[in-house]
């Protein structure tokens, strides 16, 4: 499998750079890398890519990717990933493949587009994997991102950068002090609990955290629990409130919710499912008639037990999710409770509730 | 001709290109002038490039001459395509037909690019009023009277053109429009998928032998709406495989149809089809979608027929779309296209099979707004 990494962030917080150590650290390997413009393949003519040769990446070729036109209707595969799937047919499979997005755009609808494909896997050496996206963020402009690069008239693309990564490099960190960053990774915390936040200067980091990651996948991530746990210890209480109950932060409208379940049973799951697509595809609860204005979940993850020991993964990215067994997860012992993350807008305590109101009819079930 | 003073003809003259009086007798045959080489040598080293100019000035005949040119007119169209099965696309097309002027026209019969699809991307599936809903019916059973038709005449000996020129009038004469035609510039007014073709097979010269399976494709428009089914037929006796993956095609359309109604959720279909295919020994294409249809030809939702899809999409009421499943004999769900951008064939030359309703969700269940007599040859 050839694993697909997304890299977001805002002009100047260091993507370049990012993918520039990448390609030298990773020298050796066929890495392309490729500009955004996914999502809108239909209006593009002609697309290229930069691959870099194995011995030296500061040189690379441009390589024209075949897009073929519209015509090939009611194929639902993206036809800009098809291009680059054909492309590896014919000059053989890259090792990595590097996705930059542009500035302002929002990686959500991209990822989405990949993990989709994989719908199409041959399972030969040449699938295209979404293995995460990874934002980069500035932090010297940090806090004050809420004034400056959110503002309140609304271009959508630019929150769903941190709503929808895995990993969030907090960049340029030897260039402001300790509490503006704690109070910034606070604020991105708050956003999205579920990605892992790093703090680096000069995009350098390890890259086993931001590549091979495979965050999309159906295997259970013990490093979030983990992390849950350590926040609990690392902060200060008296300075701020647990993120857990009150959301005080959001990134222009942009909050997060995160909810414990507890063990399921085959209806509760059923339920809990329902309650999902609704929310993910009609941007409404199932529960709640009231209208909820600008609900709109942008990524969610969760991680759930079966009263019979099966353990789920929940993974979605806007209007796609999945909720998917892991193998094998029935003898990993006591069913344990569950954790499910929702990213987006209008999370209020409408949403909560009517959460947690399900897990009530639940217990309900079980009395009868 | 004054030939004295004529430099040798080759431009790898060793001597210099020297006025020359040997003429090349062939050029001299058909009175091509100035042909003069300085010797033998110069002659014979130069053959290969100087006969080009024989080529190019003989008169030619075409269909006696050119040997890719068969002898009725007919040719392979891309003759140097790696083609994955038997099957080759036999041209020239016919022309382009007309449909008459009073016959309203989606937007794309001009131009062919259906903007109106294009500007309701990403939307959720329409719901359709009662009025829609009957329109719905019409041009539905419109569609399957005109299919019906086609299938009538299918029987060795006639070509894919021929079928096309049926389907277009049976069009015309109820007053509606082949949706095909010019709809992203498919240049006929029905798709005609031979053998190893999955889909959007486009008519031509080819003649139906027995043996073969032909799927007939019809959408048409009529009052503002679309209706769109496909069946596929034997051409004379086929065998086992035929019948087989003919069989699995349409069964597992039909039980797909039993758990249509509202609160079902499309990414469930692919659960019903799937199995059924694979019992046969069969492969599910999974880049070719079912789709919602109603005044756009198509649109959402996009219905995925293999199982474990992430489809977006609960039924409801009102809505109208289409199931379509091509099922290929054998294992391999991949495809590849020809060059002329539409033909789908399977990847390893077998055959493919598949049958297609248009289907409004009512409030207690399904309707089959396409629905045709039972196919007694696939029982």
């Amino acid at each position: 499998r050839v694993p697909l990494t997304i890299i977001s962030g805002f002009l100047g917080a260091g993507k370049s750079t990012l993918i520039r150590r990448i390609l030298t650290e990773r020298h050796g390997y066929r890495i392309a890398v490729i500009m955004n413009e996914f999502g809108d393949t239909a209006d593009i003519e002609a697309k290229t890519i930069n691959v870099t040769s194995p011995d030296n990446p500061a040189e690379g070729s441009e390589e024209f990717l075949e897009l073929a036109n519209g015509c090939l209707c009611c194929s639902i595969k993206d036809s800009g990933v098809a291009a680059i799937e054909k492309l590896m047919q014919r000059k053989g499979a890259f090792d990595y493949i590097l996705l930059e997005t542009t500035g302002l755009a929002d990686p959500g609808p991209i990822a989405s587009i990949f993990w989709h494909n994989e719908e199409f896997s041959m399972g030969a050496g040449r699938d295209i994997h979404l293995d995460g996206v990874v934002c980069v963020v500035d932090a010297v402009f940090g806090r004050k991102a809420s004034i400056y690069l959110w503002s309140a008239d609304s271009s959508d693309d630019a929150n769903g950068q941190i709503a929808s990564s895995d990993v969030i490099l907090l960049n340029k960190t030897d260039l402001v002090p300790e509490s503006d960053l704690i109070s910034t990774e606070e604020v991105l915390r708050q956003v999205n609990p579920a990605a892992t936040i790093h703090r680096t200067v000069r995009g350098q980091i390890d890259l086993a955290h931001i590549i091979g990651i495979d965050a999309f996948s159906s295997r259970p991530l013990p490093g979030d629990s983990h992390r849950q746990e350590s926040c609990q210890e690392d902060h200060d209480h008296s300075t701020h409130p647990h993120v857990d109950t009150i959301n005080h932060y959001e990134i222009r409208g942009i909050s997060s919710l995160q909810v414990t379940c507890p063990v399921l049973t085959d209806t509760a799951l059923e339920r809990l499912d329902e309650w999902i697509r609704t929310i993910l595809w009609e941007n409404r609860l199932v529960n709640d008639d009231r209208t909820t204005e600008g609900l709109e979940v942008l990524r969610c993850k969760g991680m759930f037990s079966k009263n019979s020991g099966e353990r789920y993964v929940l993974q979605g990215v806007k209007h796609l999710y999945d909720i998917q067994e892991v193998k094998g997860s029935e003898d990993m012992g006591v069913p344990d409770v569950g954790k499910l993350v929702l990213i987006g807008k209008g999370l209020g305590e409408v949403v909560r509730r009517s959460l947690e109101r399900l897990f009530v009819a639940q217990v309900d079930d079980i009395g009868q | 001709m004054s030939t004295d003073t004529t430099a040798c003809q080759s431009p790898q003259c060793i001597n210099g290109n020297p006025a020359s009086r040997l003429e090349c007798p062939t050029c001299n045959k058909l009175g091509i002038k100035g042909s003069l080489f300085c010797g033998q040598e110069c002659f014979k080293a130069n053959w290969k490039n100087h006969k080009i100019i024989h080529d190019l000035a003989t008169p030619r005949q075409p269909l006696l001459d050119d040997p890719s040119i068969n002898k009725d007119g007919t040719f392979i169209g891309f003759p140097n395509f790696k083609y994955t099965g038997s099957l080759r696309p036999i041209y020239p097309l016919s022309q382009r037909r007309v449909v008459p002027p009073h016959i309203p026209r989606p937007d794309y019969a001009d131009n062919g690019t259906p903007t109106s699809e294009v500007r309701k991307l990403g939307q959720p599936p329409r719901i359709l009023s009662k009025d829609e809903q009957e329109k719905m019916r019409t041009v539905s059973r419109l569609a399957r009277e005109v299919l019906d038709i086609a299938a009538s005449h299918v029987r060795p000996g006639i070509t894919t053109d021929y079928i096309d020129e049926i389907v277009h009038n049976a069009i015309i004469e109820r007053n509606a429009y082949p949706s095909p035609l010019n709809y992203r510039e498919f240049p006929k007014s029905v798709c005609t998928s031979v053998n190893e073709v999955i889909c959007h097979g486009i008519p031509d010269q080819r003649k139906l032998i027995e043996g073969d399976i032909i799927n007939i494709d019809v959408t048409l428009y009529y009052d503002g709406y679309h209706g769109d089914l496909n069946e596929t037929y034997p051409v004379g006796r086929v065998d086992d495989d035929a019948k087989k993956v003919m069989r699995a095609a349409r069964h597992s359309l039909d039980e797909s149809i039993k758990i249509c109604k509202p609160g079902a959720l499309f990414r469930d279909l692919g659960k019903v089809i799937e199995p059924i295919a694979r019992a046969s020994g069969c492969a599910v294409v999974r880049q070719y979608t079912g789709h919602g249809i109603n005044d756009l030809f198509h649109c959402s939702p996009n219905i995925p027929h293999y199982a474990k899809n992430k489809a977006v999409g609960t039924m409801k009421a009102g809505m109208c779309f289409t199931i379509e499943p091509m099922i290929n004999l054998g294992t391999n769900w991949d495809l590849d296209h020809w060059p002329d951008k539409w033909t789908a064939v399977t990847i390893d030359g077998k055959p493919s099979a598949q049958f297609e309703e248009t289907l409004l969700i009512t409030d207690t269940g399904v309707e089959v707004l396409t629905a045709g007599k039972v196919r007694e040859d696939l029982l």
